[in-house]
């Protein structure tokens, strides 16, 4: 196939695994997004798609083609540096037009390639100038620049909005997932920032251990948690450990949990007798009445302007509520309810 | 004392101590160059009495001057070359390869220069004869000031090849670069300003070694320090000396005037990415 295939990916140093038994695949033109926390692994991960690490066991195919050991040089990849990587003491049009002479790549169409890149990226009035002379966003659009030169298949990005502003990182964030669709690239985007994954992505891998524990589309992630961790790491969630008491061939799960009997019915079957359940904050519902009603204390109230963040005591079990009604006070009593489908069962408690 | 008053006495105090230590010494030098042999400066004359170029046209005509000038003037830049050549290989391993005990390596590397000078070359020329390398005089010598300045070449370059930024060198693989354009477009920049110190550090300390170039080459070979040291013991000719220091000392000056030039203008572009 096209894009990228990998199977049991393995990356080992010393008595560290890196990355253990990792298999996915990428179809072309897809924008995956490798997530987790630091040290995880999926940096180690996208210095094996480029080749700057060989795999300790394992295969990548890219376009069909075995490339495991294939040098970084010999890849039809191209990477965007977190720190931009631009040659110092070369011009804008000189660090753009490098990749390109490497290759040999006749003149007229290293003209025509870099007069579209150039245009794209808006680089026209600064062609002449030295990195140092340009703001960190115009260093990134250099850096994005010499990488789409090279017309690659594959492009690949090791956090390269780690060192922008806020808002221009909004801004760069649309731009390059434009120029990722402009240019039919496959890419596969390494961050820490869920943020930027839910909004740049296909699909996002999200990475613990080593592991992939959860590839899905943003969607998916945020409401069908597969695991604590993920529940935990997209977005903020309340998971707590239940019991499992009962359940039905329609998929409704009766739980006996810290908090009181709760149901659930998400769709999957339960992992096991003990399982983690998770629910999202903003899925506390004041105004109804219906199942799952909770009451709690408010220990702490913060007002975020669209909504108010509730943190609640139940008997010595915390967790949080979001809320469009500012009025609710510290000390007050809250009664909610929680719609069955939005109680996700999470993996099973051994 | 008023702040103002205290900076001006330190600044009249730091003018006069730049003027006792240079100044001083450069005009005496030049004045006892100039002194006219056929009336003596004495103490009780501010300056000589009689001012001239004859010491001058008579070490360049009537001594071995010339010979001097040529053999020291091939030999800095030749020992200069060899030192850093020699040094890369070390330097590389230093800056670039994580090892246990590197930074006690870094701290050997620079062991030598500790030992007088006159020890290392009479042990240095010991070997030289062991080797029969002392029949070549020039090369000898060459070879002894190349390996007896390295540790300046080797601590330098260390610290270059410690700059080189490596995603500048993943970024030149990414982009197809070979082997030797990846050195042109991430090492290169980065070593210049090193290359330049130490070619220059070590120019310096080779044109004015005397212990080694007397040693291993004396009678025949000479070089302006060995030429200096002769005109100071033989037979003291203080204006003869004045003629040879200002020789040896200005085209040092001038050299490093130029290497300050070369290392502010390699440096701005050393500076790229988070920033």
């Amino acid at each position: 196939m096209d894009g990228i295939t990998a199977g049991n990916l393995k990356m080992v140093f010393g008595d560290f695994v890196a990355v253990r038994d990792v298999s996915f695949e990428v179809a072309a033109g897809e924008f995956v997004t490798l997530l987790g926390p630091s040290g995880c692994g999926k940096t180690t991960l996208l210095k094996m798609i480029s080749g700057f690490l060989t795999p300790t066991g394992g295969t990548i195919h890219l376009s069909g083609v075995d490339v495991t050991r294939t040098p970084p040089e010999k890849r039809d990849t191209a990477l965007c540096f977190q720190s931009y990587a631009l040659f110092p003491h070369l011009s804008v049009l000189e660090n753009l037009e490098f990749g390109l002479r490497q290759k040999r790549v006749p003149p007229a169409e290293r003209r025509q390639r870099l007069d579209a890149v150039i245009d794209n990226l808006d680089l026209a009035l600064h062609l002449g100038k030295l990195p140092n002379q340009l703001s960190g966003g115009q260093q990134q659009r250099v850096a994005l620049g010499r990488a789409l030169v090279m017309r690659p298949n594959v492009i690949l990005f090791d956090e390269p909005l780690s060192n922008l502003d806020a808002k221009l990182r909004d801004q760069v964030r649309i731009e390059i997932r434009r120029i990722q669709r402009d240019f039919g690239l496959t890419a596969i985007y390494v961050t820490h920032d869920q943020a930027e994954a839910l909004a740049m992505s296909d699909r996002v891998f999200v990475m613990n251990g080593g592991k992939i524990e959860q590839a899905d589309t943003p969607e998916e992630l945020y409401s069908a948690p597969k695991t604590s961790f993920v529940a935990d790491f997209i977005g903020s969630a309340n998971v707590l450990e239940a019991d499992v008491t009962s359940t039905n061939g329609n998929g409704d799960v009766e739980l006996s949990t810290p908090l009181g009997p709760l149901k659930a019915n998400s769709g999957a079957p339960p992992m096991g007798r003990k399982v983690k359940i998770c629910w999202r904050p903003e899925h506390a519902d004041l105004t109804a009445t219906g199942e799952n009603r909770l009451s709690a204390r408010v220990t702490h109230r913060a007002f975020q302007g669209h909504f108010t963040d509730l943190h609640l005591d139940d008997g010595g079990n915390g967790y949080r509520i979001q809320t469009n009604q500012p009025s609710i006070r510290e000390g007050d009593t809250v009664t909610f309810s929680l719609r069955s489908d939005q109680i996700v069962l999470l993996e099973a408690l051994a | 004392m008023s702040a103002q008053r205290l900076n001006q006495i330190l600044l009249v105090l730091l003018v006069s101590l730049t003027a006792i230590w240079l100044i001083v010494p450069f005009s005496m030098a030049i004045l006892w160059s100039l002194v006219d042999p056929a009336e003596p400066w004495t103490a009780d004359k501010l300056v000589p009495p009689v001012m001239s170029f004859y010491r001058w046209q008579d070490m360049w005509e009537n001594s071995s001057l010339q010979t001097a000038l040529v053999n020291s003037y091939l030999l800095a830049p030749s020992a200069a070359i060899a030192a850093l050549a020699l040094a890369m290989p070390t330097a590389f391993a230093l800056g670039r390869i994580r090892f246990p005990g590197r930074e006690v390596c870094k701290i050997l590397a620079l062991l030598p220069l500790i030992v007088p000078p006159f020890v290392t070359s009479i042990f240095f020329t010991s070997m030289l004869y062991q080797l029969g390398l002392h029949t070549w005089r020039f090369g000898a010598i060459l070879f002894a000031h190349a390996i007896v300045f390295m540790p300046y070449a080797i601590r330098i370059m260390t610290v270059s090849f410690e700059q080189v930024r490596s995603d500048h060198i993943d970024a030149a693989r990414d982009l197809g670069a070979s082997a030797w354009a990846r050195w042109k477009v991430a090492y290169l920049p980065a070593l210049k300003p090193g290359i330049f110190a130490s070619l220059l550090i070590v120019f310096i300390q080779s044109i004015e070694e005397f212990a080694l170039a007397f040693i291993v080459g004396s009678p025949d070979f000479t070089t302006i320090p060995t030429l200096l040291y002769g005109t100071l013991g033989q037979d003291f000719v203080r204006p003869n000396a004045a003629v040879l220091s200002l020789i040896l000392v200005v085209p040092n000056v001038i050299l490093m005037l130029i290497l300050e030039r070369l290392l502010k203008s390699a440096n701005p572009a050393l500076s790229s990415g988070k920033g």
